[in-house]
């Protein structure tokens, strides 16, 4: 029972660790925007209306905005609206809550990240267990590797567009970028790009870490035993190298919502990316306020679940090895 | 440095002297519109075609190639040369100041930079390379402040810092003659990846449509091409290059950098 005690306690530190650490983050990050659209030099209200904006208007801006408040109070406010998500309403669309809209874009984004790191981490694993067993030769292993170096310095702004092109306009296999019928199929070729470098990221940990526990005695127990290859790497060697993937993963995130951004603006889909673009060039405040908190929401909230997944399967992560 | 370290230094060098030569036997300056030959393919007359507008692709290219190399060696060494003395500082002060720092790091290293320089640049009315800078060295000096504090961390208690110390010498004085030599070299191998990095979300926010106002940007370069990816596939193909062969070379040149600064002390 003592034990059991122990470890809940062990557990619920690092939770709550982490549900701090997680909170501290979202909180910074919407200071700092609040900040940077308050105290950086111009005015608001300008940015909204534009330069030819009379002051009629601009009082109305800055009167629905509270931007005549003091900034204590404002950012009083801001913190009031946050804790109960509510912004207030959308600047371009009067009467729509900002956070409604951002609660609309955040679902493909999501759908569009989901399947990302579901293609990256399993492509990422295959490519490590094919090149770490004896499937293959010694030169064959060293093209893999050269292969996830490359893959992992590539940045996506660069070989996305080229990619695209390739099976969009030469080959046709996939729906062209802006193409309104794209469905399944769009979706299906955006998160494949966006999980070439966490595919790459991942491959090149889990060889590592597979490299680490070749030559482990409960690997040599279960060969002895008579499994076969395939057995041996994904029941016995993988689980013992899942925690450092769901590390990786889960530090890719930061990168893969920015990749997000970028494809999404490539393919025309709608999403939290296109959303805060959008928010940006018509200066709709609340909603540019919202989306980049709830951008930062689900990253830390996706790194949370990494951590806590590794927590879950890991006891080196609970101190407990 | 060693001639192997010199091999590592040429695709930054090649990126650099292309630019110039680029720039040089361009048919017109970057900024220059020539809407009569909007899209035409690579020429004797146009090396690398022309882009929306008729822009001369030779000299945007180049153009944006050696201002996103300047952007990113400033910013990095401004990062390097802030967070390297915060990291050996506070890990000499110890105590609150050590873990403010610390803090500091984890918070600035855990914030999705690009989705940050994005809400920050949504204050500025036309972005330019000043505010694009800014928002990256908003971000980059903490891996160098993270990589000296545990640096220091393994040094603090090291026989020459404690004789030094038994010595008489201040806090000062053995931070800048005796730890931050011995730290120095580790933290400048991230000099590397972060300038890549700088090259790269440069030419992320340029194709997203955040770029400096001149337009001048390998980003922006490959905004043009994906929009005229049927008709002139050559802009696409040119932007996707520039940018994968600069951000390269940046890290090639920052890891020999970093290496040869780690085997000097």
């Amino acid at each position: 029972m003592a034990r059991v005690a122990a470890r809940l306690l062990r557990v619920w530190r690092v939770v709550g660790g982490r549900v701090a650490q997680s909170a501290a983050v979202v909180l910074a990050l919407a200071s700092l925007v609040f900040l940077a659209l308050r105290v950086l030099p111009g005015d608001p209200a300008r940015l909204v209306l534009g330069d030819m904006a009379g002051p009629v208007e601009l009082a109305r801006v800055r009167a629905s905005l509270h931007l005549d408040e003091p900034l204590l109070a404002q950012y009083a406010r801001f913190l009031r609206g946050l804790s109960r998500l509510d912004l207030g309403d959308s600047l371009r669309r009067p009467g729509t809550s900002a956070m409604a809209r951002v609660a609309e874009a955040l679902a493909p984004t999501a759908q569009l990240a989901l399947v990302a790191v579901a293609i990256g981490a399993a492509t990422g694993v295959a490519i490590a267990i094919a090149a770490s067993g004896p499937w293959l030769g010694l030169r064959k292993r060293a093209w893999i590797d050269a292969g996830l170096v490359v893959a992992a310095a590539s940045p996506l702004v660069a070989f996305a567009p080229v990619i695209t092109w390739v099976f969009a306009v030469r080959v046709r296999l996939v729906p062209l970028p802006g193409d309104p019928d794209a469905g399944a199929s769009g979706l299906l070729f955006a998160s494949a790009l966006l999980a070439v470098p966490l595919a790459a990221h991942v491959g090149r940990i889990t060889r590592a870490s597979l490299q680490e526990v070749a030559r482990d005695s409960f690997l040599t127990v279960a060969r002895a035993k008579g499994a076969r290859p395939a057995r041996v790497w994904v029941l016995h060697a993988l689980p013992a190298v899942v925690g450092p993937v769901v590390t990786v993963v889960a530090t890719q995130l930061g990168a893969l919502l920015g990749g997000a951004v970028v494809l999404e603006r490539m393919f025309e889909r709608r999403g939290l990316g296109t959303l805060i673009l959008e928010a940006y060039a018509t200066r709709d405040l609340p909603v540019l306020e919202g989306a980049v908190v709830a951008a930062g929401l689900l990253f830390v909230a996706a790194q949370g679940l990494g951590a806590a997944v590794h927590v879950a399967i890991d006891p080196r992560a609970r101190g407990e090895g | 440095m060693k001639r192997a370290r010199w091999r590592h230094l040429v695709p930054l060098a090649a990126v650099v002297v292309a630019g110039g030569i680029g720039l040089m036997i361009a048919s017109a300056p970057a900024t220059r519109l020539d809407p009569a030959s909007a899209w035409c393919a690579p020429s004797p007359a146009r090396l690398l075609g022309c882009g929306e507008a008729g822009v001369d692709l030779t000299a945007v290219v180049s153009s944006a190639a050696l201002r996103a190399v300047a952007l990113a060696v400033t910013v990095s060494l401004l990062s390097f040369a802030l967070g390297t003395p915060l990291g050996v500082a506070a890990a000499l002060a110890r105590g609150r100041f050590e873990r403010i720092v610390e803090r500091g790091c984890d918070l600035v290293q855990a914030f999705p930079t690009f989705i940050l320089a994005l809400a920050v640049l949504s204050a500025v009315r036309a972005p330019t390379r000043l505010h694009i800078g800014a928002v990256f060295a908003l971000t980059s000096w903490a891996p160098f402040a993270r990589l000296a504090l545990a640096q220091t961390r393994v040094l603090r208690g090291a026989a020459f810092v404690e004789a030094a110390v038994a010595l008489g010498r201040g806090r000062a004085g053995v931070l800048v003659r005796h730890v931050l030599p011995n730290v120095v070299g580790v933290v400048a191998v991230q000099l590397g990846s972060t300038g890549a990095s700088i090259v790269v979300s440069e030419a992320a926010l340029a194709f997203v449509g955040l770029g400096p106002r001149d337009g001048v940007s390998l980003g922006g370069v490959l905004d043009q091409g994906v929009a005229a990816m049927l008709r002139a596939p050559h802009v696409l193909v040119v932007g996707a290059v520039a940018v994968f062969f600069t951000s390269v070379a940046m890290l090639a040149a920052g890891n020999a950098i970093g290496n040869e600064v780690g085997e000097s002390y």
